[in-house]
């Protein structure tokens, strides 16, 4: 086994630890949000849907904006590490958009009384999560890794360029989706209870990503380490 | 009294969860065919 192939080994183990904390702690959010915090008078039960999807928006934006950073890095350095970095990190990036995507309209069926609406925040997460899915396919029909880094960079630029639109979106244009409570430039409005559960939850999501990145950076450089050990 | 609307949650907490569970399963199994 080559060193590359070894260290490959134990990001991955790492990268799975964290992963299984991270799931754990999803399933500790979800009994504390059921369990511990108390039910929202207008919205009902389904308000508790927020602990799992504001999180999860967190996360995705955190991925898309240091895969930007990493494509910016990439760039000037052409590091390898940086491109399996900004490409693991815009992977697990579409999945927490995806769980977004998914739990937002779960929410709105009940609350707004449409599953969708072409507001301006969920019109831009669609544009962003379809701009991951074409980052993808860019880069599986790239053979060459130099090339294939750097055309996948410009589109993780330009999924980094929308995070702040995405963020001001509700400021820019009036629609249905609510104003940031946590994330804003006065306090959080909202009951010590509920807030507490959401921190958790950031912290969670954080963790969850973190794991996650991890694990599928393992993966890659063990593919890179098996691929430079037969071409030579 | 608070609609009751408590499906909703379920819903969305099981898409939530088999999503999550499932790119973990999908990463792990990578994983292992990445060791070999």
């Amino acid at each position: 086994m080559t060193a590359d192939l070894a260290s490959a080994r134990r990001v991955m183990i790492r990268g799975a630890v964290l992963t299984v904390l991270g799931l754990l702690g999803v399933g500790l959010v979800m009994v504390l949000a059921l369990a511990y915090t108390p039910e929202e008078i207008n919205q009902g039960l389904a308000q508790k849907i927020f602990y799992i999807h504001a999180p999860s928006a967190w996360a995705a934006m955190l991925s898309v904006v240091l895969t930007g950073l990493a494509s910016m890095l990439y760039l000037w350095l052409h590091d390898p590490r940086i491109d399996r970095f900004a490409a693991s990190s815009a992977e697990v990036g579409s999945i927490f958009c995806g769980v977004v995507l998914t739990t937002g309209p779960i929410w709105g069926k009940p609350i707004w009384g449409t599953w969708w609406t072409w507001d301006g925040r969920l019109t831009l997460t669609l544009f962003l999560f379809f701009l991951l899915l074409g980052y993808h396919t860019l880069r599986a029909a790239i053979r060459e890794p130099f090339e294939r880094g750097r055309f996948s960079a410009v589109l993780g630029i330009m999924g980094m360029v929308l995070v702040p639109f995405i963020h001001l979106s509700v400021y820019l244009w009036r629609g249905l989706h609510p104003m940031p409570i946590v994330l804003k430039p006065s306090a959080p409005s909202l009951d010590p209870q509920m807030l507490r559960t959401l921190l958790i939850s950031f912290g969670v999501m954080t963790l969850l990503y973190v794991g996650f990145v991890t694990l599928r950076y393992g993966i890659q450089l063990a593919h890179d380490a098996r691929e430079a050990a037969d071409a030579s | 009294m608070p609609p009751d609307n408590g499906h909703f949650l379920a819903a969305a907490y099981t898409v939530a969860g088999c999503i999550y569970l499932g790119y973990t399963v999908s990463l792990l199994l990578r994983a292992r065919k990445a060791k070999r």
